[in-house]
């Protein structure tokens, strides 16, 4: 693009009066943008080839031989000399009737009334259609030329022209990328999950998010990643369109994942918990009925950059008058997770106030235990109370979209003991977030192995003493902190990782490590390097040594246990200062 | 078929040398039958007496003597099937099976004309015995169709015996392409395909055009509605066009060509074919054309039929094989067409009128029609004239001169009215014989057709429709019937022309139903800006010209429908309502007899009533009644 920008030759002309030069090849709506001369467009977007299907763009232009004529101001290319006039009485008429004729096919097109607005048409005095779609071919071009995808198509002609998938039919070749939602200026275009569940948000909020993304906000560093399994480039080979507006050229797509290989001398464990999936607990209708969302959705929603902009909305985009919050969800089951996760009733009490502040809802809160246990955080309870939060006592058993009255027609209705008031009552509601329990993380094991530190059985790390070393593990050097060791708030998480870097530091500060005196070692005369003892040892400590071929221990890592040695078919290992000579003169001098 | 596949010319002179051989081989001692077998004589059975005059002349013995052949459209589709008697140069029209033996006893053995198959004058009664005596043929000038009729399509050697492959011979011969260029440009020619740009400027942007590979291509698409010239010169004389797709392209440097040909054109698809065939076989086409190292190759493309396929972008995109639907021509096709390479496409017949220019010259050429309009043009003509059929007239020819001269006037009792130029997106324009001068601008009847003026009084040249049109025309009428083509061929892609045509036919619809108003009239013209200015291609931007025209020259019409409720010329069903006259009606019973709704009753011989409740206005006891009795307002 740059090296074109040197050799551009320019040409000059005039748009409403005001000179301008631009490079050739450029179009009159290039040169009136550069201007500041509105121009309306309905089919345009830069991201792809001009069209020039709607015409709204007509401008006059007046040839520098004389003469002239009206032309698209999306795709005429300049040349010297022309004057162009975009706000002719003759222009205003021919936009006018353009807009008149859209809105008499397409009457609730928010686009087309505030056009009509602009353009002074009171009344629409043509035959009316109930259409949507504007046939600006913005969705099929993006699709083909951009995505590369080639999902949809224009079919039928003349009056029967529509946008349609191969044969009416639902296709693979669609990559769910939702371009042509998000390019389609009347906003008739929907993207649906394969439930049927519509995701509405113009970023596809609840479902995946942009393919290019900061992992996180506030991520360090704050770069953002492209998602392969999710981008077009990588599905399709087109697009690129990052890779194009990257000033900076950072956009690589080539990059190919890489082991880095780094040598330390200790290790914090800070690897985080997973939030246990509710949708397999087919009695709260997660994935299967709407507005039914998990905690982490719902801080998405509620999130100021957001999809939402923070409010909290439901998926037809309206605001719920009355939200239930289900405590306890999955946690504190024999079914699936016997203990506590802590956190949940007190985000969900957080959640109750933010609903309370941001909507006119009602907020039912479904819990079992009230654990409030921090400082000031009983406090917060009881402000919640006298807010007019419904605290429910009682385990939810079901949501159920099921109406058994009008009142409950369309609305989620859930299922609970009061054990308050000893009832069994049916509550509906507009939105239910469940509050899931906290989980180990899938390959916790696989870590446990590696790092040799032991899980507990509920599957996170066991520290080596609950009191008097809770972020160290049975491995030296190897520390653990936050959620990988239980469930618990940022506060905690934030506690345990200052005491992990203070313990590491305290190690590095020492230079040298103390290791325990009594180790195995290796005879390596006598060593037949059959490698029994790698797999012996409960630290790791042993590794068979290629070059030499026989076993050597890592005098570091060795706890001076003793498996190896009693172990070892050809007594090469002994344990030093408890060597069987040195063991049988002790037994001696003691007799 | 019968060419000689032994043959190919490795130089000019070996062409005509084999040219004079053909000619003196030619036998003048023979008959020679032609029957016409173009579209119009082989629905009318010419397929059968051709083959009745094989048997007949089996079965006599006399394959010696006699010469049989088939031939293109003579034009006079109406009096077909057409045989042409050689040498006496008899025209025999409307010959059936049964005529045949007659004519192989009386004038192949004998010459013994048979005064019943000659044409007759409707006027004077008298009989004509040639072409030439015939006021059909007496005004045309046949530039394009000059072998049609005379030669065997089918027959390269038809062709070349008449002169066939001369010019390309003489370009061949050491003309540069920029002679050639420069000829066509000094002749004037400009394209028949309807827009009537200048042919030898259109070459020369597309030889100048930078690029490796340039295209010609052949527009033989023809979607106007009656039609046919394209596919007469198609069927009757492919070779000319080859001829000149030849030359074009040796002028503009392009080695690949293309013939676009409508689905609905299988004989002209199967003589193309041929043509090319026998061309290749030659040495007329393909790897070095006669010798001279030129290389170009034709291909045929077989279109839908949409008629928006007819407009160059679209074409082209429907030739790349994508949707045919048209693309802006801010850059035009001659420097990025076909594949976005450098294409110049032309019109059939504009192909065709190539070789007779570098034939006999450009100045020649130049010197025929008119200061902007140049050479002759063919028309299909077709209505309420007398003969019907396709003519070629100098451009300059009056409406006058066409409808008297050749078309022989009326036909029936009614005046003439409009006569309705330029095809589907044509306009209408007001002919009067009798009011000749007083209605001044407004009286076309001795308008000189040719490019400008029609297009300066509203309607347009177009591919050569002209459809005559009498006081039983409404004119509403006749500018909704264009606007419901328009609509079902608008390809839709923009707003002006998938929108606007269809509110201009409502509205339309609503005025012929007696429910219009004054606004309506308003909102036409309204429409008619937008639609003629903004549209993306030419089928929007002319599509508004049925109804301007029409509102132009006979807005009295669409107030009478308006304002009174009538339909003058009583086409339009919902304005009009039909009574017995008691003064005429002589009780023949033929009115009740024929009504389908069963709504006329009476007596014989005593006056009959029709029952306007249950009259379905279908017209048909105002098209039976001898009389005069049943009354249209
Ligand atoms: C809607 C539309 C239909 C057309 N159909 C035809 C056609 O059937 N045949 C044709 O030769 N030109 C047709 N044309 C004109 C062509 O676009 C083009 O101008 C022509 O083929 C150029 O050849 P010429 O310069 O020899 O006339 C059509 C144009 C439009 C806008
Ligand atoms: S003017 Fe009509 S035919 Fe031409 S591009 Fe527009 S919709 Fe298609
Ligand atoms: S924006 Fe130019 S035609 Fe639609």
């Amino acid at each position: 693009m740059e090296e074109k920008e040197a050799s551009q030759v320019l040409v000059h002309l005039e748009v409403d009066g005001k000179s301008v030069s631009l490079a050739e090849g450029s179009t009159i709506l290039d040169a009136a943008k550069l201007l500041g001369v509105q121009i309306p467009t309905l089919c345009y977007t830069p991201l792809v080839e001009p069209y020039a299907a709607c015409r709204l763009c007509s401008v006059e232009v007046e040839y520098p031989r004389g003469g002239g004529k009206v032309v698209t101001a999306c795709n005429y290319q300049v040349w010297d000399g022309i004057k162009v006039r975009t706000d002719t009485d003759k222009i205003r008429r021919i936009r006018g009737m353009i807009v008149e004729m859209l809105l008499a096919r397409c009457p609730d097109i928010q686009v087309l009334k505030d056009l009509a607005e602009e353009y002074g048409i009171e009344k629409v005095r043509l035959e009316k259609q109930e259409e949507g779609c504007i046939l600006c071919g913005l969705c099929v071009r993006v699709c083909a030329e951009l995505v590369g995808a080639h999902a949809i198509s224009f079919a039928g002609r003349g009056l029967d022209r529509r946008v349609a998938t191969p044969y009416d039919k639902s296709s693979d070749a669609c990559i769910a990328c939702g371009a042509c939602a998000l390019v389609c200026p009347t906003k008739i275009i929907h993207v649906e999950d394969q439930e049927g569940r519509e995701i509405i948000h113009e970023e596809l909020s609840l479902g995946p998010s942009k393919a290019i993304t900061l992992p996180f906000m506030q991520a360090v560093p704050n770069i953002p990643y492209i998602d392969t399994e999710h981008c077009i480039h990588f599905q399709t080979g087109e697009c690129g369109y990052c890779a194009k507006i990257c000033d900076r050229d950072a956009i690589d797509y080539e990059l190919q994942e890489e082991t880095i290989e780094v040598d330390v001398g200790n290790i914090i464990m800070a690897t985080g918990f997973e939030l246990f999936d509710p949708s397999v607990m087919g009695q709260y209708g997660y994935g299967r009925l709407k507005n039914v969302v998990t905690s982490l959705e719902f801080e998405h929603l509620n999130c100021a950059a957001g999809p939402t902009g923070g409010r909290i909305l439901m998926t037809d985009g309206g605001e719920p008058s009355s939200v239930g919050i289900i405590h306890c969800v999955g946690s504190r089951d024999e079914n699936y997770y016997k203990y506590c996760s802590r956190v949940c009733c007190m985000y969900a009490l957080k959640y109750a106030h933010l609903i309370k502040e941001k909507t006119d809802a009602d907020v039912y809160s479904f819990y079992i235990d009230m654990r409030c246990f921090g400082k000031g955080y009983e406090e917060f309870y009881h402000r919640l109370l006298e807010e007019g939060v419904q605290f429910i006592r009682g385990r939810a058993a079901e949501i159920t979209d099921y109406a058994i009255d009008s009142d409950e027609e369309g609305k989620l209705i859930v299922l609970c003991e009061d054990t308050l008031i000893g009832a069994l009552r049916r509550i509906p509601l507009d939105m239910v977030v469940l509050c899931s329990a906290m989980k180990s993380n899938e390959d916790a094991k696989e870590l446990s192995r590696i790092f040799s530190c032991s899980l507990g059985s509920d599957g996170f790390f066991i520290e080596k003493h609950p009191k008097l070393a809770p972020v160290s593990t049975t491995s030296d050097g190897v520390f653990i902190a936050g959620g990988c060791q239980g469930p618990k708030d940022i506060p905690d998480t934030v506690a345990q990782g200052a005491a992990a870097a203070a313990e590491v530091l305290s190690l590095i500060d020492r230079k040298e490590v103390e290791v325990e005196a009594a180790i195995a070692v290796v005879d390596e005369d006598r060593c037949s390097g059959c490698k029994l003892c790698n797999t012996l040892c409960p630290y790791l400590a042993v590794k068979y040594d290629e070059e030499k071929g026989v076993s050597v221990v890592n005098e570091a890592l060795c706890k001076g246990c003793g498996t190896c040695a009693a172990g070892c078919p050809s007594n090469a290992i002994s344990a030093r200062h408890f060597e069987n000579r040195q063991i049988f003169a002790e037994i001696e001098g003691l007799l | 078929m019968s060419v000689e596949t032994n043959i190919r010319f490795q130089s000019p002179p070996e062409l005509s040398a084999f040219r004079d051989r053909l000619s003196s081989e030619r036998r003048d001692d023979i008959n020679r039958i032609t029957i016409c077998a173009g579209t119009g004589c082989v629905a009318k059975g010419s397929i059968r007496v051709f083959e009745k005059f094989t048997e007949a002349i089996e079965s006599r013995q006399l394959d010696a003597t006699v010469e049989l052949k088939i031939s293109g459209c003579h034009g006079f589709c109406e009096n077909g099937p057409l045989v042409v008697m050689k040498p006496a140069g008899i025209l025999y029209m409307e010959v059936r099976e049964r005529d045949v033996d007659d004519i192989v006893e009386k004038t192949v053995t004998t010459g013994e004309i048979i005064e019943r198959l000659l044409y007759k004058d409707p006027v004077s009664g008298e009989r004509a015995r040639n072409e030439d005596e015939i006021p059909f043929y007496k005004k045309q000038m046949r530039v394009v169709l000059r072998n049609i009729g005379k030669i065997d399509p089918n027959n390269i050697d038809d062709y070349i015996a008449v002169g066939g492959y001369s010019s390309l011979a003489k370009v061949l011969s050491g003309l540069q392409p920029e002679e050639v260029i420069s000829m066509i440009e000094r002749s004037g020619l400009r394209g028949r395909g309807g827009g009537g740009f200048p042919t030898g400027r259109k070459w020369r942007s597309c030889r100048n055009a930078p690029g490796d590979i340039h295209y010609v291509v052949c527009n033989g698409d023809e979607g106007d509605p009656g039609a046919f010239m394209d596919r007469s010169l198609m069927e009757g004389d492919p070779h000319s066009i080859l001829e000149g797709m030849i030359i074009g392209a040796y002028a503009i440097g392009a080695e690949d060509g293309f013939v676009y040909v409508r689905m609905e054109y299988p004989l002209a698809i199967e003589r193309l074919l041929n043509a090319i065939r026998d061309a290749e076989v030659y040495g007329l086409l393909g790897g070095n054309i006669l010798g001279s190292g030129f290389d170009f190759r034709i291909r045929i493309n077989r279109g839908g039929g949409a008629f928006v396929c007819g407009e160059s972008t679209a074409l082209m995109a429907s030739l790349e094989g994508r949707a045919g639907e048209p693309r802006a021509k801010y850059i035009h096709t001659v420097e990025k067409g076909l594949w976005d390479k450098p294409t110049n496409l032309n019109n059939v017949e504009t192909w065709a009128n190539v070789p007779p220019i570098i034939e006999r010259g450009p100045e020649w050429f130049s010197s025929l029609g008119t200061d902007g309009s140049k050479g002759t043009k063919v028309f299909s003509l077709v209505g309420k004239v007398k003969n019907t059929g396709l003519v070629e007239v100098p451009m300059g020819i009056t409406l006058r001169e066409i409808l008297f001269d050749i078309g022989g006037g009326v036909k029936g009792t009614k005046k003439f009215k409009a006569v309705q130029t330029g095809g589907p997106s044509g306009g209408c324009l007001v002919v009067d014989v009798e009011e000749k001068g007083k209605k001044g601008a407004f009286n076309l009847i001795d308008l000189p057709v040719d490019f400008d003026r029609l297009t300066e009084v509203g309607s347009m040249m177009g591919s050569g429709g002209m459809i005559v049109m009498d006081e039983d025309d409404c004119m509403v009428d006749v500018a909704k019937y264009f606007l419901s083509f328009l609509k079902e061929e608008s390809c839709g892609k923009c707003v002006p022309c998938r929108e606007g045509i269809r509110h201009m036919l409502t509205i339309l619809d609503r005025i012929t139903n007696g429910e219009g108003s004054a606004e309506d009239l308003q909102l036409l013209e309204e429409l008619a800006e937008t639609i003629a200015e903004a549209s993306l291609c030419a089928l929007g931007t002319q599509a508004p010209n049925p109804i301007l025209s029409t509102l132009n020259y006979f807005r009295s019409e669409y107030e009478a429908h308006i304002f009174e409720g009538k339909c003058p010329a009583g086409v339009c069903k919902q304005l009009v309502t039909y009574s017995i006259s008691a003064d005429n009606c002589t009780g023949c019973t033929l009115c009740a007899k024929n009504c389908p709704a069963g709504c006329i009753s009476g007596e014989p011989k005593e006056l009959h009533t029709l029952d306007s409740s249950t009259c379905i206005k279908c017209g048909i006891c105002y098209d039976v009644c001898n009389f005069d009795a049943v009354i249209r307002r």
